[in-house]
């Protein structure tokens, strides 16, 4: 049997990474190449499909589009890297820099003197005719020389294997953070491939990035604050957002979370405003300021244009950066370079034709059907054509949109691209390939990534373009090393001793995790209820007889109760607990919970480990077959074995999460928003529990078996056979429910744990106790002052009318506490609307 | 003999409810133009600005960037100025007169200190795209080998003549397009239909907004708050400036008019943009201006 190295077959058409023109390895592939044929095809599926589980773990997901329902496609990874050798990569590396710095160049004179198209180098048709081009940031400028901090280069072999540029990406290039996931995942699924192959570490490059962002403050800022800016975690790249941000250890916010002031620029922290200085942009830079940009921007910060026209905040990249994303320049920048670098730059840029110039448009309009056509503004609205794959009735439709306005395209002539061994199922077979790199101004010049991220063509067909959008492969990129690094193996993340626990929390952060904490314990709180209820029905209406029925009776009341859902469906219990289960529409329903829970770890994804990721990731699936209804005949015609199945399955995943909170985070401020949360939620449910079960009799007979349901669902039983033994007592219950300051589900044991998170967030500047720090010290009180004996005896009506004024009042109060913690520490941000020219 | 102006101009939102931060752009204050200097112009907010600062924009004009960041329910803005106008600059430029094509001609090919603004003022912009139904339109006009000041006025002179002036038919985003179907609008529509025409025909064009002195019917007084602020077009003429007409007034732009800006259409000059948050609307908004001549020798 053929070896997968031996059977790899190289298309003759295109320069082949690993194979030479002797079909034997090109010297840099030859560890690899070996390592592979030792592994074998089989055991390379297994360790892809290991990558995929950890992938997942990671939460590491590309969200498409478009694509509405979560969780979004998996970050797809080829296993197998492709290599670079020492001496290519340095040619490479430097080609790339002195790109940057042309670049660089360029987008200084076009927000400045734009002496480029006074000169006649660049039409000025090209500038003004880009989306990207922000007339409202002209003549801003970052400090420093260098005014543009980061680059993207797509680059692809032509049929020589000479890298030509295909693309720039300045906008705010995506790809970094999926390179170093990438890395992470092969170091684990092929550690000693990484290791003996001597490849160049990423960490460098992060910590390098990590310098970069604090050097580009203002002059005089002497401890500068860095954000991460993000569209929010439903973007398509919002993954490698957070892990940009956990990486370099800045925080992650919104632009709800920004609020320009003053000169300023500030974070919206908790009870204060934060000074920032620098932002990393995951933003468009026209969605960056509703009030000078895009005025129908939610994503943005009013007056961020201002602050950087002040020079109180570095915006990387610059706003208008994406100006350099235009395919146009492409043609224009040998004679650009020859102008401001006195020579043409080394990395050749694909062959480009501008429609604007006469002769230029000729040309293309007569090889139509052989190039690649590109508007030279996303605004247009269409993606890049290829010529070739365009029927008669296209090409006709595309030419005369062309003539119509021909200032408005590009054509390139199509690259070939090299192949490169990639994985799949029916062994390693050869796939185009395009190259990511990405230089990042530090210290004076370009840092670049050694290596960067490679993307591989899903298939076999065609020409087209390599797109995640259009499901590529990504592959982990390998530069050898000529010589071993000396810096230590492992990227450990910034020093966690300079980072202070008690900032960097934005308010936003601060209340998703507050509402994680609070979803997850009403996830919890009720899957415990239906769950009891499921497994004591057929014994009650069994052999409970008469008391049975009225005990369950009270327990489908107390159902509704809890979840507040009693009047929005039919009283059968069966269907009530159905629907409490699936109906993620229906406030009070697990599925509701579990949903909005997982809407909230989203949007604090860097705040969260990666464990927790693992957890969230399975809930998230379990919803989705809720949804779609795991037999596939609709989620209500679940069967009791299902139904039981998937709430075994929803505990288990809610206790996971618990546990993490409790085991796997510092207790930071942050923590104490979840734990809070958590804390005030599980009060609050377990009084409305026992206000709708125990706050009458059911008579000598029922009320047993509602007491032990009761005391089932709070997860109490245990102890409360151990200590009590004998027949199940009213009053016994209700001081290991109300009481106990060692049950962790009393009252008791979550006032005192609420207090004390509560304790630890910003204290009021004059001292005095918050509001709700004052209605939790009244229930802490009203509760220490019960009486949990008398409380249990019923009036002659059967009511325990002093139980129940105990637990409205207790409700009364912690709602309160609630409603006043979430007006205080959370950004209540009103409506945006334009205001109206006159 | 330059005449000076004051120029009040006073814009008041009452908000339905209340507003709990505002961010705005005013673009209110005259800029210094070929026949126009401006004394001294300064612009009042009520309530008062947590944040007040003016910068120059890309196109020249002077803006005023003004947050508020406290609560309110309405919003005055008062800005007063004053502006010495010099109404013999006001003449047609002949010298640069020639024929249109050789205009149109030299956008993007022809350098000169006019070369980019050629090419950027003939381009599309927000809310003015050039179409053949403007070039159809202009085209009577345009008549082979014609002067381009005959022709740009005779276009003023027909949009004057075909567009009825109707106040509140329009908005503020009206196109250019729809007024050109319904063919009536206010001086916005007007100068937004001229900028249109001209692009259509390659020729570079832009948007002014600012004022006009105005008089008052015969035998009465002027009254206070009569006048408004206005809007019209110009066309640049490569090496020889701009030639500003009036399609409101059917009138080449002279002494009794004061710039506040120039942009390529409305979007990038409204007098004020921005966003508040709010959960009501903007329940009434008023607008004044009085355009004054001084005596002479008065400030």
């Amino acid at each position: 049997m053929l070896t997968p190295s031996a059977s790899y077959r190289a298309p003759p058409e295109r320069y082949d990474e690993m194979l030479g023109g002797d079909g034997r390895p090109r010297a840099h592939w030859e560890h690899l190449s070996g390592a592979i044929n030792a592994l074998g095809v089989d055991e390379l599926l297994r360790r892809r499909a290991e990558a995929e589980r950890v992938m997942e773990q990671d939460g590491a997901v590309y969200n498409a589009y478009g694509a509405s329902a979560r969780p979004g496609q998996p970050w797809r990874l080829d296993v197998l890297p492709a290599v670079l050798s020492s001496r290519e990569w340095q040619g490479i590396e430097s080609a790339v820099a002195e790109r940057a710095e042309l670049l660089g160049l360029v987008l200084e004179d076009l927000y400045g003197p734009r002496d480029l198209l006074r000169r006649g180098l660049l039409p000025p048709e090209v500038v003004f005719g880009h989306d990207g081009f922000l007339l409202a940031c002209d003549g801003i400028r970052l400090p420093g020389e260098r005014q543009l901090f980061c680059v993207g280069t797509d680059l692809g072999r032509d049929g020589s294997g000479r890298w030509v540029v295909i693309a720039d990406r300045a906008q705010s290039p995506s790809g970094f953070g999926y390179a170093l996931q990438n890395r992470t995942v092969v170091s684990r699924v092929l550690p000693s491939l990484v290791r003996d192959a001597g490849v160049h570490r990423l960490a460098p490059f992060f910590r390098t990035l990590r310098g970069a962002l604090r050097d580009i403050a203002p002059p005089g800022v002497e401890d500068p604050r860095v954000v991460v800016l993000t569209p929010g975690p439903w973007n398509e790249t919002a993954f490698e957002h957070a892990v940009l941000s956990s990486t370099l250890g800045y925080p992650l916010v919104e632009g709800s979370d920004l609020i320009a002031k003053g000169d300023g620029l500030w974070m919206r922290s908790l009870g204060a405003l934060e000074p920032v200085h620098v932002v990393l942009r995951r933003v468009d830079g026209g969605w960056c300021d509703p009030l000078e940009l895009r005025r129908d921007s939610q994503l943005g910060v009013p007056g961020l244009v201002e602050a950087t026209r002040r020079g109180t905040v570095s915006v990387v990249n610059t706003l208008g950066s994406s100006i350099l994303e235009n395919p146009a320049l492409m043609r224009f920048l040998p004679a650009i370079g020859r102008h401001l670098l006195g020579r043409e730059p080394e990395l050749p840029c694909v062959e480009s034709w501008w429609c604007g110039l006469p002769a230029e448009r000729a040309h293309v309009l007569e090889r139509l059907d052989q190039l690649v056509l590109r508007p030279i503004t996303a605004a247009a609205g269409s993606k890049s054509l290829f010529g070739a794959q365009l029927s008669q009735l296209e090409l006709e439709d595309l030419r005369r949109r062309i003539e119509h306005r021909p200032s408005a395209w590009v054509a390139q002539d199509p690259v070939t691209l090299s192949s490169v061994p990639t994985l799949t199922d029916a062994g390693l077979l050869p796939r185009r390939c395009v190259l990511r790199t990405f230089a990042v101004a530090a210290a004076g010049s370009y840092a670049v990534m050694p290596g960067g991220l490679t993307r591989v063509a899903p298939d076999a067909n065609g020409g087209g373009r390599i797109s995640n959008q259009e499901g590529a492969l990504s592959k982990d990129t390998w530069v050898l090393t000529s010589e071993p690094e000396r810096e230590a193996l492992s990227f450990s993340g910034p020093a966690l001793a300079s980072l202070d626990p008690m900032g960097g929390l934005s308010a936003r952060a601060a209340e998703n995790l507050w509402w994680l904490g609070r979803y997850a314990e009403r996830a919890e709180a009720v899957t415990r209820l239906l769950r009891v209820m499921h497994d004591q029905r057929s014994e009650l209406l069994g052999s409970g007889g008469d008391a049975g029925k009225r005990a369950l009776a009270t327990l489908g009341t107390a159902l509704g109760a809890v979840t507040g859902a009693a009047s929005a469906v039919p009283p059968d219990t069966g269907v009530l607990q159905r629907t409490l289960l699936v109906d993620d529409h229906l406030p009070g329903s697990v599925a509701h919970a579990v949903r909005a829970m997982l809407d909230a770890a989203y949007g604090v994804r860097d705040q969260l480990s990666s464990d927790t990721w693992l957890v969230v990731g399975s809930l998230d699936r379990q919803l989705l077959r809720l949804r779609t209804g795991g037999n596939g005949g609709g989620a209500l015609s679940l069967s009791d074995a299902e139904a039981r199945e998937t709430l075994q399955r929803l505990m288990q995943g809610l206790l996971a999460l618990g546990g993490l909170g409790e085991e796997s985070m510092v207790r930071d401020l942050g923590w104490r928003f979840l734990d809070g949360g958590r804390r005030l939620e599980r009060c609050l449910q377990v009084i409305a529990l026992l206000r709708a079960t125990l706050a009458r009799t059911d008579g000598a007979a029922a009320d047993p078996l509602v007491l032990e349901a009761v005391v089932a669902s709070t997860e109490s039983i245990i102890i409360y056979r151990r200590r009590y033994r004998a027949h199940a007592q009213v009053p016994d219950a209700l001081e290991l429910l109300l009481l106990d300051p060692g049950n962790p589900r009393s009252l008791a044991f979550g006032l005192d744990r609420l207090t004390r998170d509560l304790g630890a967030l910003p204290a009021r500047s004059d001292g005095r106790l918050r509001k709700d720090q004052q209605l939790v010290l009244r229930a802490t009180t009203a509760l220490a002052l019960a009486d949990h004996v008398a409380l249990a005896v019923p009036d002659e009506d059967g009511e325990r009318s002093g139980l129940a004024a105990l637990l409205d009042e207790l409700h009364d109060l912690l709602s309160r506490a609630a409603d006043a913690l979430e007006r205080e520490q959370f950004v209540h941000r009103l409506p945006q609307q334009n205001l109206e020219g006159s | 003999m330059p005449v000076r102006y004051r120029v009040v101009h006073r814009t008041e939102y009452q908000y339905a409810a209340e507003v709990s931060a505002s961010y705005s752009q005013l673009r209110m204050l005259p800029r210094d133009a070929p026949r126009q200097r401006c004394i001294s112009a300064g612009v009042v907010v009520d309530p008062r600005p947590d944040h007040q600062r003016e910068h120059v924009d890309y196109f020249g004009n002077r803006v005023e960037h003004v947050a508020i960041q406290h609560r309110h329910r309405r919003l005055h803005l008062t800005t007063s100025s004053v502006v010495e106008v010099d109404e013999a600059a006001g003449a047609l430029p002949l010298l640069g007169d020639r024929s249109w094509e050789e205009v149109r001609d030299s956008v993007g090919v022809v350098p000169g200190p006019d070369a980019v603004a050629a090419v950027h003022f003939a381009l599309d912009s927000a809310l003015v795209r050039s179409g053949p139904d403007f070039a159809a339109y202009a085209q009577p006009s345009f008549t082979p080998g014609r002067s381009i000041v005959e022709a740009v006025c005779e276009l003023t002179s027909r949009i004057h003549a075909d567009f009825e002036f109707a106040p509140g038919e329009t908005k503020t985003d009206t196109t250019p397009e729809e007024a050109l179907k319904e063919r009536h609008g206010v001086c916005q529509d007007f100068a937004h239909v001229g900028v249109a025409c001209l692009r259509s025909l390659g020729l570079p064009a832009r948007y002014v907004s600012g004022y006009m002195e105005t008089d008052p019917p015969p035998g009465r007084e002027k009254l206070v708050g009569a006048d408004v602020s206005h809007a019209w077009f110009s066309v640049l003429m490569p090496g020889a400036g701009w030639l500003d007409v009036d399609p409101t007034n059917d009138q080449v732009v002279g002494g009794r008019y004061i710039v506040t800006a120039y942009g390529r259409d409305y979007q990038d000059i409204a007098p004020v943009s921005g966003v508040i948050y709010t959960r009501g609307y903007t329940k009434s908004l008023r607008v004044t201006v009085d355009v004054t001549a001084l005596p002479a020798g008065a400030a």
